[in-house]
């Protein structure tokens, strides 16, 4: 898929740290980089897989985008308006575009609320429609998740409804404002994996459909490929690769990337094809500035990769890696 | 948006679906309630006061001279026992004893339920917004909470009535009601700190909903059981706190409180001559105590998540 | 050799709602030395089997009908002691939420050797220790962090410490219960591999529970795949993995293929599982199969072989077909 000219979402070097609250005895802890000087851009209408590990800053990107926290540092851009600046009624405006989509669907349903209202509150906040004009959006809206016929789901409690179900109602939720922008964090990892495909491929539907922009953050290579147009990975809140899919998968730059794919479990992997481009044993740790996968790097030399980053500029036009050595 | 046709449907409104999701939510609890025999009893004691509540207005209405307050027995002049004219006796103006048993668990509910009422609506708010508030909302509201809970509650409103003279029965239940919420905002607030983390509000907040509406529609309905618990036991210290202050002479005197009866029992020096007197009041304030604190621990048990249905299906 | 020996296993849990058979009528044989893997989603009763051969089933139920031979011996009609020396002696468990197993205020060493001196009478503890530092080496801890506290270690180190207190008292069976579905998919693969490598060594069989096709075929030598209680396929790996006979079993594989990029695209109907207290009378999969017709729904399904280690629980298939 070719990349718009004009993105949807450019994020622009954010950063963003945790701090440990500081005790009655200590001060405050080191503060934690959660996310370091990342740049990034999904054009309208793309799937962009942001893939890594647990404690990579990839939920922490998710939320920054739909404002659920704010960066230190950096911008990002939807649609053009800064967004960590929005107020009043640019701000009503932009919570209508973005959503987003939880990881668990056991707790990102209200208990109280049935499907209905759970469904329709996006629109009573946005003042959409009437009630009966409401009534026949969620019924649309809820049939098009897969959840047909919609009059029965319509007064059931999330707790009625098996966990695939529920993401459905979640993504429903999600859509029913038709948004230019979803942010999907790992929105199957709770569910069994037939369950998950069928939600994988009502994003794919969603998409096709409405022509919406999806950030899907995932810990599965294998999931990102599938869905998704373009792949970004990243680590410890450094992008590590970015491109076309089918290119990340079948041709990876990166060493961090070539050992996320040599991990994936599977019958038929062949010994042969492995990368094997982690260490055994993890290297102790450099102090100053070093490429943050240089500790498990078996690639690395020590020269140049514990001495500076090296940043996300090599390789081709779309497809780029952040290491001295493809 | 244009929308094609959809088939219509026999439609429920949503907020009867409200209604219909309580009432499940009720029968459940009731299903588990029910097992539990503390409960029960605390239950039929509290449906044998409720009784007798609703029985205070039959006595006047036989006779005025059963009035709990200004009936007078004609032919009698000072305490009587147990006569079949006057079941527990009279006390030492001729009053019937029994219709004022009556007449006080009637002020012993109203006195315990609005006490009660008030506190946790104040505290569930207060709860609830300190909580979602945090930073120096939070701050401010809860060291005010601990100020008043520190605050001896007998003690501040023996002097507030010593000040000001006599209270009147309302002023008594609101006094109670205002030193008595700050256990409840703190279990509130507590409650409230972890629904904050959980992702449906962050899910509603993403939606673009305003504070007052994850306040009330997504918070409130998650700490309303809560609260509900908690009401039982202020029913319980408010009811103990109005018969103190009675007792000790600072009640209203308009009302026939169990605490007044306790009082006029004492002033009018029948403690050891008149157990006729004495025990029926002593004993409706236990008791009733007692079974609201009953249906507090067995609805403890019913709120417990491990109990509910929603979360073993998981 | 046969190490396990499952005849006819059926379980069942008491709830408000009356009885709900979590497990019915499963039969398999593990041996010496091979994996067994039984994949399934949530609720399917795969961990339930697992606890009901570590004895660790909850009071609320009851092995309805079924044998478990364990080396020869009858493992139900063990009294509770003696199956409580049978039980990480012989038979160990690695549970699902690892992490949590250990205790923050012990050293992970002193956790392990814990576990060897409860089971081994008359052992000194400093013998125990130098067992700990072999069980170590084994599971590719450095000796050097053994005395840290656990939250010194990473969530993979965790897992590892909990393979090694597994491995304690050499059992000959493990069971192993989702152990790493709460790792990332590189620690995975490390701790997949290193399970591999120390059954190589110590001729170990373990049962692996887990929801996730792709690391059940990466591990196991046999796959069982349970649907709603029950045993819907059962067969050497290769074999279930590349001509899965069962519908479901062929909706798994295909939506695992399908992740690593091949054409096909299977599809079900979003429906639940059936509810287990009062479950249908025929086929528990067909609200959600395509291919079932309308016996399927009143005929219960039988078994058909469709190789010497192969066999399938359906009622439309034939097995010329």
């Amino acid at each position: 898929m070719e990349t718009d000219p004009q993105p949807i979402l450019k994020l622009t070097g954010i950063t963003k740290h945790y701090r440990s609250k500081a005790s009655l005895f200590g001060r405050a802890g080191k503060p934690i980089v959660a996310l370091q000087d990342l740049s990034l851009e999904v054009g309208a209408g793309e799937i962009l897989g942001l893939v890594g590990e647990s404690g990579s800053g990839k939920s922490t990107t998710g939320r920054l985008i739909v404002k659920l926290e704010v960066p230190d540092a950096g911008h990002i851009h939807l649609n053009g308006a800064d967004t960590p600046k929005l107020k009043g009624k640019t701000l009503a405006d932009f919570r209508r575009n973005v959503q987003m989509i939880f990881q668990d669907p056991y707790q990102s349903l209200n208990p109280h609320l049935s499907i209905y209202d759970t469904v329709a509150e996006p629109l009573i906040i946005h003042g959409a429609g009437d009630e009966a004009g409401r009534r026949q959006t969620v019924c649309e809206t809820l049939g098009f998740a897969g959840l047909t016929p919609p009059e029965e789901y319509l007064n059931r409690y999330p707790h009625q409804l098996s966990g695939g179900q529920r993401q459905r109602v979640a993504i429903a939720r999600a859509m029913v404002l038709q948004p230019a922008f979803v942010v999907a964090d790992e929105p199957t990892s709770m569910l069994d994996a037939s369950i998950s495909f069928q939600i994988f491929n009502l994003l794919l539907e969603v998409r096709r459909e409405m022509g919406v922009a999806i950030l899907f953050i995932t810990h599965s290579i294998s999931a990102a490929r599938y869905l998704c147009d373009r792949i970004a990975v990243i680590y410890r809140g450094s992008l590590m690769e970015t491109g076309p899919a089918d290119q990340v998968i079948n041709n990876p730059l990166h060493p961090y990337t070539k050992a996320l794919i040599d991990a994936q479990p599977g019958f038929d992997c062949v010994e042969a094809d492995r990368y094997d481009t982690l260490l055994a044993a993890e290297r102790d740790p450099v102090g100053g500035e070093h490429c943050p996968f240089y500790s498990r790097c078996s690639q690395a030399v020590k020269e140049t990769c514990a001495t500076s980053a090296p940043l996300l500029e090599h390789g081709e036009s779309d497809h780029l890696a952040a290491c001295y050595y493809i | 948006m244009s929308l094609p046709d959809h088939p219509k449907t026999a439609a429920r409104p949503a907020g009867l679906s409200v209604r219909f999701h309580w009432i499940r939510r009720f029968r459940e609890g009731w299903a588990i309630f029910r097992e539990n025999l503390i409960g029960r009893i605390g239950l039929m004691l509290l449906g044998l006061f409720g009784l007798m509540a609703l029985c205070s207005f039959i006595p006047p209405l036989i006779d005025p001279m059963y009035h709990p307050m200004t009936g007078v027995d004609p032919a009698i002049s000072h305490s009587t026992g147990p006569s079949l004219k006057h079941w527990l006796g009279t006390d030492f103006i001729g009053r019937d004893i029994f219709s004022q048993l009556l007449a006080g668990a009637r002020i012993a509910f109203m006195v315990g339920l609005s006490s009660a009422l008030i506190s946790i609506l104040l505290g569930t708010t207060i709860g609830m917004i300190a909580g979602y508030a945090g930073r120096i909302a939070d701050t401010l509201l809860m060291r005010l909470a601990d100020m008043i809970m520190v605050m001896p509650t007998l003690l501040v409103v023996l002097i507030l009535a010593s000040l000001f003279g006599q209270l009147s029965i309302w002023t008594i239940v609101l006094l109670i009601a205002l030193f008595r919420w700050p256990g409840v905002s703190r279990v509130i607030r507590a409650q409230t700190l972890t629904l904050k983390q959980r992702p449906f509000i962050e899910a509603a907040r993403v939606a673009g909903a305003s504070h007052t509406r994850i306040i009330f529609r997504h918070i409130m309905p998650n700490v309303l059981p809560l609260s509900l618990l908690y009401m039982t036991f202020r029913v319980t210290s408010a009811i103990i706190i109005e018969a103190a202050l009675a007792f000790l002479g600072f009640g209203d005197p308009g009302t026939v409180s169990w605490g007044m009866m306790l009082q006029w029992v004492w002033k009018t020096g029948h403690m050891f001559q008149a157990p006729y007197w004495l025990l029926p009041p002593g004993i409706c304030i236990s008791l009733l105590t007692l079974s609201f604190f009953m249906l507090g621990r067995s609805m403890d048990e019913v709120l417990d998540p491990r109990l509910r249905k929603e979360d073993t299906n998981r | 050799m046969t190490l396990l020996d499952v005849k006819n296993l059926s379980i069942s849990y008491q709830t408000r709602g009356g009885p709900l058979q979590a497990v019915e009528d499963i039969s398999f044989a593990l041996d010496k030395g091979k994996t067994l893997g039984f994949v399934g989603e949530s609720g399917c009763g795969k961990s339930t089997i697992g606890l009901a051969l570590m004895g660790l089933l909850p009071p609320n139920t009851t092995v309805t009908s079924g044998s478990v031979r364990f080396n020869g011996s009858d493992l139900l009609s063990l009294s509770e002691e003696k199956l409580r020396q049978v039980r990480w002696q012989k038979i160990a468990m690695i549970f699902q939420a690892a992490m949590n197993a250990l205790n923050p205020v012990h050293r992970v060493s002193d956790q392990v050797a814990e576990a060897i001196l409860a089971h081994t009478p008359g052992i000194s503890k400093t013998d125990a220790l130098a067992q700990v530092r072999e069980l170590f080496d084994l599971v590719e801890i450095p000796i050097k962090r053994m005395n840290d506290y656990p939250h010194q270690y990473s969530g993979g180190m965790k897992q590892r410490a909990v393979i090694a207190m597994a491995l304690a008292c050499r059992p000959d069976l493990i069971i192993a219960d989702e152990p790493t579905t709460a790792l990332d998919v590189i620690v995975q693969a490390q701790i997949l591999d290193e399970i591999k490598s120390i059954q190589k060594e110590l001729n170990l069989g373990i049962l692996f529970i887990s929801h996730d096709i792709s690391v059940v075929a990466d591990v196991c030598d046999h796959i069982g795949v349970m649907y709603a209680g029950q045993l819907v396929e059962y067969g050497h790996r290769r074999e279930v993995f590349e001509s899965p006979g069962h519908p479901y079993t062929q909706e798994l594989v295909g939506s695992h293929q399908a992740l690593l990029g091949a054409q096909c695209q299977p599809q079900s109907a979003p429906s639940a599982a059936p509810n287990l207290l009062s479950p249908p009378p025929g086929c528990r999969y067909c609200d959600r199969c395509k291919e079932g017709g309308d016996t399927c729904r009143t005929e219960a399904p039988q078994w058909i072989e469709l190789s010497d280690n192969h066999r399938i629980f359906c009622c439309h298939r034939d097995p010329e077909e």
